[in-house]
């Protein structure tokens, strides 16, 4: 016997959706579905025919949380469409408010699983927690206020580079900061290691959430758009990939695939990748690779502040003309890909973004199937999507 | 009676969730704010899943004519909630939806996004994108101390079902004799749309998002 | 009507430093407190009007006593000081400002932080309101027709320019003087001033401007706590020099006079204006008191 069981809406994420699970007499999930059902602004069509410069303040909207890796993707797509160089210090700051979006994101979604791993009676430990994640989320904004005008959607973003550099006293401000989140980020990988070993133990699953898809990452701190093999990234409507229509009609997510399968973006993918962290075990581990990318931004953000050259030019014009280009830039969720197509005249032709979470629909779908089900919100919030 | 808190919800329509993250960019105040009232329903922060009823209701986000359910969260909001504030711009104004026109995969029919304050009745309406972090407490301490004369524009805004855009300044100050360059209007828009030139604010229509900020504080018109 | 509105007192001042007088407009004092403020930390930075060739002037956040100084004297057209006063919370980081405005300009930032929507951290950062009295303020180009076709004088030799005794006087860098019955300026001046009925920035910590003291020296309203400790240090140490406000036709006489004359007049265009159906700004003054 096979029972349905729906979880709608799932919570402490961004969004709205729902999980359909098929589950077997012990309580094991033979099929699941994470159906996003949240409407479609279309930012896709929104841009098509307006202005390049639009498309970036514009799509930054898509999301609250990471505005700022949509706004990097966005201009390095046009950039790219147009043979645009930008300057090394307008790089090197992009560089940095990327790396600040991760600190508040990261920290931010530590507060969203924080719930599954306390347990009842621990109210101090949540309390000290809550004020940690506020204390690292306030110098990843304060990068962020500070390199792009506005911590949330920030406007210092431009084709071109960074509207404007960062004054001394910002810089020393920021390094300040940095130092104390490097212990705060410590504390919390620490943390972490404790409350997920303590949470695999007591569930008795180590492996639990475990798949065997591959994973997808460019860049640690940043975005490399040369890392990836493009001809082999595709998009299918959910109508294909789940083959069940109704399914299919009801979720708002085109399936991205790497070499025709779905593959995991995000910390793991990123620490596999490009370090030595474990692969294919529980998903429980991309919450500690989450809290490990906190310390790694915290120190490639200081290392940027020391090569920065304040004096420096941030910005140049850009010279529209026709072509297409890719920006890629690792969120905090997974990789981000703006594909622009510019016209002749500045204005943009088409446009298309995999935004980060889609990759890891798919995946945690996957995830999800093998293990009880009691534990399938946990396995997604994992994800932070 | 006196020490009871009110009762609060936030509900999530067609937005980027950065109104939310604007409130929580009070860091550490902001387990301070969350005790300062009884927040009942949150699907970012909580497991609670059904709206409940609540005497304050922040709604962020537009209305997708074409979701089912986003009109019913609409409908249901208004029910429940005995005052309903409209969140941030998407909510109050439009904001980037407005420029939403469907036609993407894999939603194509998804494509008229209305402003909450155009669906239901809004007690008090926030326009911003997002609204500061120190706005949205100010205006919740408002509500819970019953300051109505604080809370005046918001009301106002609550009311005007119209866009807004940059091009307001145009309309509502310059052209009527109003504008005397202050400036507060091109460093208070998040986009910087708006660059002073010859003591007058001038507007790139192609990096207006229709928040509703600059108009809101231009001290030359009546918000 | 009260024409100053809310003040705990008023004395004239000027600054002590040399350097400071020899720049500045009057008595110096916004540029005194600005660097005073900087140099004890009480301020890191100055949202103030900077100027570029032909008087154009750049608003600017300061945040050396050199940049201060660089910006002081008085530039008869508008300068959207204000445009740059996120820039100096974001980009330079600035935690303890100091603002100097026009009354208009004052209202703004008071309104801006009574409803700071789209000011994100900005409240707690704004140290100190210098306001600057106003009657009126001039176009770019009104100012330019004024000096060029009125005075005589090419912009480009312009070292000051002042308002006074009736006239607009314009000083050149070749020594010369000329002048202009402000009669003959009326015609230029920008028309969005004459709905505008705060003369002495009422809602500013400190205001400031030379009517009502002798030649070379500024009143100096002080109109809060914050304002009377910060002149109060000023003056104790040494910063500014002091002398009793004159209490009759030619001090406080006069500028209480010319504040009430603005007040009428203006009240009377904003009276017409409504009449004509046309919107007329709302009164802010009495909304942030
Ligand atoms: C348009 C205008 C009209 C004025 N009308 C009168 C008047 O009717 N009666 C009167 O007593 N005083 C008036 N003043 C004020 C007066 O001219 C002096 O600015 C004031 O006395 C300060 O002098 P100070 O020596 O203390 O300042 P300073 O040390 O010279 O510093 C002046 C400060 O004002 C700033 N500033 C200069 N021009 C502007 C501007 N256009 N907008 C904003 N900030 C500016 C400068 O950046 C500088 O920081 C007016 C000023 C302006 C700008
Ligand atoms: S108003 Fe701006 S910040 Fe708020 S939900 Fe809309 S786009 Fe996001
Ligand atoms: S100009 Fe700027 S502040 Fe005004 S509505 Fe447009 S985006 Fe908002
Ligand atoms: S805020 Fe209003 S008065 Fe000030 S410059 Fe802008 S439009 Fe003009
Ligand atoms: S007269 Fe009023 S509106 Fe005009 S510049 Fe002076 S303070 Fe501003």
């Amino acid at each position: 016997m096979v029972e349905k069981i729906e979880i709608a809406p799932t919570t402490r994420h961004e969004g709205h959706a729902k999980l359909i699970l098929e589950v077997d007499r012990e309580g094991i999930v033979s099929k699941a579905y994470y159906i996003n059902t949240t409407p479609i602004r279309g930012f896709e069509t929104m841009v098509a025919g307006r202005p390049a410069e639009f498309a970036p303040v514009a799509v930054m909207r898509i999301c609250g949380i990471c505005q700022t890796t949509h706004g990097i993707a966005s201009c390095n797509a046009i950039e790219d469409a147009i043979g645009c160089e930008i300057p090394e210090d307008g790089r090197l700051l992009r560089e940095l408010i990327g790396l600040g979006n991760r600190m508040h994101s990261h920290p931010l979604h530590h507060l969203l699983t924080l719930e599954d791993f306390v347990k009842p009676g621990e109210e101090d430990l949540k309390v000290d927690t809550i004020k940690l994640i506020q204390r690292m989320r306030k110098v990843g904004q304060l990068i962020v206020d500070t390199v792009g005008g506005e911590g949330i959607h920030p406007p210092n973003i431009v084709i071109g580079g960074m509207r404007t550099n960062i004054s001394e006293r910002a810089r020393a401000k920021l390094y300040y900061g940095l130092r104390q989140f490097e212990k705060d980020a410590q504390r919390m990988e620490e943390l972490y290691l404790e409350l997920i070993e303590r949470y695999l133990e007591e569930v008795g699953i180590p492996d639990l959430g475990s798949h065997d898809y591959p994973y997808i990452a460019s860049h640690t701190t940043y975005g490399n758009k040369e890392a990836i093999n493009w001809d082999s990234v595709v998009e299918i409507p959910p109508q294909r990939y789940y083959g069940d229509i109704k399914i299919g009609e009801s979720t708002s997510v085109m399936i991205p695939l790497y070499e025709g399968v779905p593959a995991e973006g995000g910390p793991r993918a990123r620490l596999v990748k490009f370090g030595n962290f474990r692969s294919g075990g529980s998903a429980m581990d991309i919450n500690i690779a989450r809290a490990r990318e906190n310390l790694g931004a915290g120190y490639r953000a200081m290392e940027i502040l020391d090569e920065l050259d304040i004096n420096g030019e941030t910005k140049v014009t850009p010279e529209y003309r026709e072509g297409s280009g890719i920006g890629v830039h690792e969120a905090p969720r997974a990789m981000n890909t703006h594909f622009a197509q510019v016209r002749k005249d500045g204005r943009i032709k088409s446009y298309r973004i995999i935004a980060a979470s889609n990759w890891n629909f798919p995946v945690v779908e996957k995830a999800i199937e093998g293990y009880p089900y009691q534990y399938a919100e946990v396995i997604v919030r994992a994800y932070d999507m | 009676m006196e020490d009871k808190k009110i009762t609060v919800a936030h509900v999530q329509l067609s937005s980027c969730c950065g109104c939310l993250i604007s409130l929580a960019d009070t860091y550490e105040k902001f387990p301070d704010i969350l005790s300062s009232i009884d927040l009942v329903y949150c699907q970012t922060l909580m497991d609670a899943r059904e709206i409940p009823e609540a005497d304050v209701i922040l709604v962020e986000g537009s209305v997708c004519l074409e979701d089912h359910h986003a009109l019913e969260v609409a409908r249901e909001v208004r029910e429940k909630g005995k005052t309903v504030v409209a969140l941030g711009a998407c909510a109050a104004l439009g904001c980037v939806t407005r420029f939403s026109k469907g036609g993407q995969m894999p939603k194509p029919v998804h494509g008229s996004f209305s402003s909450l304050t155009e669906i239901i009745r809004c007690d008090l309406a926030i326009p911003g994108c997002p609204p500061s972090p120190e706005l949205i407490v100010e205006v919740i301490t408002a509500i819970i101390r019953g300051d109505k004369e604080y809370l005046k524009p918001f009301i106002r805004y609550g009311e005007c079902k119209h866009e807004s855009c940059g091009c307001d300044l145009i309309v509502n100050v310059i052209n009527k004799s109003l504008c005397m360059g202050c400036g507060i209007c091109s460093a208070s828009c998040p986009t910087r749309a708006i660059e002073m030139i010859d003591g007058r604010p001038l507007i790139s229509p192609h990096l207006c998002v229709k928040c509703g900020v600059c108009s809101f504080q231009c001290p030359r018109i009546e918000i | 009507m009260d024409p100053l509105g809310n003040y705990k007192s008023i004395i004239s001042a000027r600054a002590t430093d040399k350097r400071i007088l020899k720049r500045a407009q009057d008595g110096g004092i916004v540029s005194a407190v600005f660097i005073y403020g900087l140099e004890n930390n009480l301020l890191d930075g100055a949202v103030v009007a900077s100027k570029e060739k032909n008087f154009k002037p750049v608003p600017k956040v300061a945040t050396t006593p050199e940049e201060v100084l660089e910006a002081a004297g008085t530039k008869y057209t508008v300068s959207p000081n204000l445009s740059v006063l996120k820039s100096a919370i974001r980009e330079y980081s600035c935690e303890k400002i100091g603002v100097v405005g026009t009354p208009c300009q004052i209202i703004s930032t008071r309104k801006a932080l009574k409803y700071p929507l789209g000011f994100r951290h900005l409240v707690d950062k704004i140290a100190l309101l210098v306001g600057i009295f106003c009657m009126e303020n001039f176009p770019y180009m009104g100012m330019k027709i004024i000096v060029e076709e009125l005075c005589g004088v090419r912009l480009e030799d312009v070292v000051k320019m002042d308002i006074g005794k009736g006239k607009f006087w314009v000083y050149t860098k070749w020594g010369e003087v000329k002048s202009v019955k402000l009669k003959m300026t009326h015609p230029y001046e920008q028309s969005s001033c004459h709905v505008c009925t705060d003369y002495t920035a009422e809602l500013a910590d400190i205001s400031t401007g030379s009517v009502g003291s002798p030649d070379g020296w500024s009143t100096v309203i002080i109109r809060n706590h914050r304002g009377e400790e910060i002149i109060n240090n000023m003056i104790e140490e040494g910063y500014l020099e002091t002398r009793p406000i004159d209490e009759g036709k030619f001090g406080l006489g006069i500028l209480k006079k010319l504040a009430l004359t603005k007040k009428e007049k203006n009240m009377k265009e904003i009276e017409h204006r409504k009449k004509l159906g046309l919107p007329v700004p709302p009164d802010v003054c009495g909304l942030l008191q």
